[in-house]
């Protein structure tokens, strides 16, 4: 699954990021990367979504949500 | 304690050149780095006090703060570097920043780290470490992390990284003399100290690098390492730092690579490398927080719980609209409070230098000059700074309790069908300061048409310049609604740029690719010094413009109102009054068609309160702060047929028309196009216009 897809209060596990290469390296280093727990704290309809990264809250857009793979 | 420089001190650069009383033995620089929201300024704030210099970094538009100190006998310059995640080239601030710290200009780094976020602070430490420079680690927020349970051991963090760890509170200002003593001590230890590590996996690498780098790679990297420095060696023998260039052409940097090619170097660079160096620091990253944070799970449960509210799926934007409207309110209410002791105090001044000059014995005109010119002009603008104030306080308070880049992301899903990100909101609600600083925040979005767009409607924020005119217009012809009409303005600006960033994206479609990304801190108490020293700064700023574009502006007014081609006197046959006649013709379809209103528009081009400044000059110095006089002037321009329509129409008009000098030149600075430039002037003139001539004609009709 995608990560836009996840729902509110539960926790992911990153398995690959296909994104623009500025994007990924940005995600990278705020520790987005594989096997990177990311819990959900709340997601709009619309994709955009405020996640927790090693205890960093990001707000991130539809266009980065969808193009996460996660895993459960 | 740290002896806090004198107010000149700041603004001087030479290090340790200066010859200040206790006559420092030597000079040295710090530079801060941290990531965004880590308190870095804060901090720095609490060194420097407000006596900062601003500027840019030679040949980009990142800003650069300096400031300076005298502490422990020695004179030092520190150094403010952008807030940052990592040290790469693909944004200007990283560039700049590592740039810098590589360069001889600087002795000592200060690392500012938020202990609340250790890990994903640490990642940055890492890369300075490999910069080579002194480094010393400030570890900020400690009290946040004890709140929460948790612990640090601030024994073993210096072990494992090799550089010492001073905590601080920015906030509460603790350990500020302890860490600059650390960092006048740490000037030349480039190796680290003592390194402790307990690696599992026993190395098989032919250097043991655990003895010299606090972050080893894999044997593998190691390898490709040593080569890339031996080439580096017999290619560039003067090169400073092997180690990092290596591994940045590992990372196949672009600035790197192009600016240190190597023979051959496809042998051992055959792909990026950059995905697997971060994930090995990561790796020593979750090593380090392993050993040295203790109760990691407790959870920061009141941002969560603040977070579920404020960022509620339909809560969110009526408490963003109330939030605003609270700021308008304190703005609106509390300033009146204040004003009335302003102008009492104006009032005051020009009797006494009516009553002075003519003691003196000083003709007429020089009365009139200092009267109804410039104490009316500068003066008049000059009361309504309580107003002003409270907007920049209420303003900087959403800023730094981590409010506002909540905007972003309650405001992303509106600003997309515009074909916008979230994160372009932020320059707009900046805007309602004053357009200028809100136009070079603009810089954040990285996707240049998001930029342009965002810069062609920022203007349409009611700037507080233009609150001036609001208060005098609404308090004279609606006293009763006067909060209610100048809110009005507020919402009509916003609404105007959200429609123009409709209309644009209908006629030039932009594929909106969502790509929000935003830190959301968490919040947090305002910190009363960061809050001043912003407000300060932009107070200064207005004063400034009072004392130069207003009061150049107030008596040109005067001169051009007072003289005409017949000499000396009557208004109705002046300069001005045949200029502003020649402007009727424009101003009249949208119901300003008097000589003295256009008159008034076209001056406020130089500054937007020279609109109530010229207002006052040339209804005969009336004075525009008493409120008998101010009913006296609204019935007898009633007279002249101006009526609260008009007046409705022309706070509408100077809402959307051409913003001041300053904005202009800063719109001309961050596109690099006059031809842009010119462009944004008239497409707001004609949309200006347009509007009014809409609602005048309409209003017109209706009453």
């Amino acid at each position: 699954m995608t990560l836009d897809q996840g729902i509110a209060g539960h926790t992911y596990i990153v398995e690959t990021l296909n994104l623009a290469p500025r994007i990924e390296k940005r995600l990278q280093a705020l520790g987005m990367i594989v096997s990177t727990p990311v819990d959900v704290l709340n997601n709009k309809n619309g994709g955009t979504m405020i996640i927790k990264v090693r205890n960093t809250r990001l707000a991130i857009g539809r266009g980065i949500s969808s193009r996460i793979v996660v895993r459960s | 304690m740290l002896g806090l420089g004198k107010k000149e001190r700041g603004k001087h650069i030479p290090q340790g050149m200066e010859h200040t009383g206790a006559e420092p033995t030597e000079g040295m620089t710090v530079a801060f780095i941290g990531n965004p929201n880590c308190g870095k300024t804060t901090l720095f704030n609490a060194y420097t006090g407000a006596n900062l210099k601003v500027a840019n970094w030679p040949g980009v538009t990142v800003e650069k703060v300096e400031g300076a100190i005298d502490s422990h006998g020695v004179h030092i310059h520190l150094v403010d570097l952008p807030g940052t995640y990592s040290l790469t080239s693909y944004t200007m601030e990283e560039q700049v920043s590592r740039n810098f710290i590589l360069s001889d200009d600087v002795d000592v780094i200060i690392d500012v780290v938020d202990a609340s976020a250790l890990e994903r602070n640490l990642y940055l430490t890492l890369q300075l470490l490999e910069l080579g420079r002194p480094v010393v680690v400030a570890l900020n927020m400690m009290d946040i992390v004890e709140k929460r349970g948790m612990e640090i051991d601030l024994h073993r963090l210096p072990e494992m990284l090799g550089v010492p760890v001073i905590p601080v509170s920015a906030l509460k200002r603790r350990g500020l003399s302890v860490l600059l003593h650390a960092a006048i001590h740490h000037k030349d230890h480039v190796h680290p100290d003592r390194l402790i590590h307990n690696h599992s996996d026993e190395t098989h690498h032919k250097h043991n690098h655990h003895q010299d780098f606090a972050m080893v790679y894999s044997d593998g990297l190691e390898d490709k390492i040593d080569q890339l420095q031996n080439m580096l060696k017999s290619a560039y023998p003067d090169l400073f730092n092997y180690r990092w260039h290596a591994l940045k052409l590992l990372e196949q940097d672009p600035e790197i690579t192009k600016k240190f090619p190597l023979e051959g170097i496809e042998r051992v660079v055959d792909r990026s490398y950059e995905t697997d160096i971060i994930n090995q620091k990561y790796s020593f990253i979750e090593e380090i927080i392993q050993e040295v944070v203790v109760n990691q799970a407790k959870r920061a449960a009141a941002t969560d719980y603040a977070d579920h509210i404020l960022t509620n799926r339909w809560l969110s934007i009526p408490i963003f609209l109330f939030v605003m409207g609270v700021v308008f309110f304190l703005t609106f209410f509390i300033g009146d409070m204040l004003r009335d002791y302003f102008e009492s105090a104006i009032d005051i001044l020009s009797v006494y230098a009516t009553d002075g000059l003519l003691s003196l014995g000083a003709d007429e005109m020089l009365i009139s000059l200092v009267c109804d010119g410039i104490i009316a002009g500068v003066g008049g603008i000059l009361t309504f700074l309580p107003n002003i104030c409270i907007l920049f306080v209420t303003l900087a308070v959403l800023e730094d309790s981590g409010y506002m880049s909540r905007v972003a992301f309650i405001m992303n899903d509106i600003m997309n069908h515009l074909g916008l990100s979230g994160r372009a909101f932020i320059p707009m609600i900046l805007g309602f300061g004053c357009s200028v600083p809100a136009i070079m925040a603009s810089r954040a979005l990285e996707n240049k048409t998001d930029r342009y767009r965002t810069m062609l409607v920022t203007p349409f924020m009611s700037c507080s310049a233009r609150l001036p005119i609001y208060i005098l217009f609404s308090g004279m012809f609606f006293p009763e609604h006067a909060m209610v009409v100048a809110y009005s303005m507020y919402l009509i600006g916003i609404v105007v740029a959200l429609i123009c960033l409709l209309l644009l994206n209908l006629f030039h479609r932009q594929q909106a690719d969502n790509a929000l990304l935003i830190e959301l801190p968490e919040y947090k108490r305002p910190s009363s010094r960061t809050v001043m020293i912003s407000v300060k700064e932009k107070v200064k700023d207005y004063l400034s413009r009072a004392g130069t574009i207003i009061f150049a502006a107030s008596i040109l007014m005067w001169f051009i109102l007072n003289f005409g081609p017949s000499g000396y006197g009557d208004m109705a046959h002046s300069f001005g009054a045949i200029l502003g006649r020649g402007l009727v013709p424009f101003f009249a379809p949208i119901g300003l068609g008097y000589w003295q209103i256009s008159l008034a528009l076209l001056a406020g081009i130089s500054a937007k309160e020279v609109v109530v400044s010229s207002f006052a000059v040339l209804f005969d110095g009336v004075n525009i702060n008493s409120t008998t006089a101010l009913a006296t002037l609204a019935a007898s321009m009633g007279q002249m047929g101006f009526t609260e329509l008009n007046a409705y129409c022309m706070m509408l008009f100077s809402l959307l028309y051409i913003p001041c000098a300053a904005t202009i030149a800063t719109i001309h600075a961050e596109s690099h196009s006059w031809k842009w430039t010119a462009l944004s002037v008239v497409f707001q003139i004609a949309v200006a216009w347009v509007l009014t001539f809409i609602v005048y004609q309409t209003g017109s009709r209706l009453f």
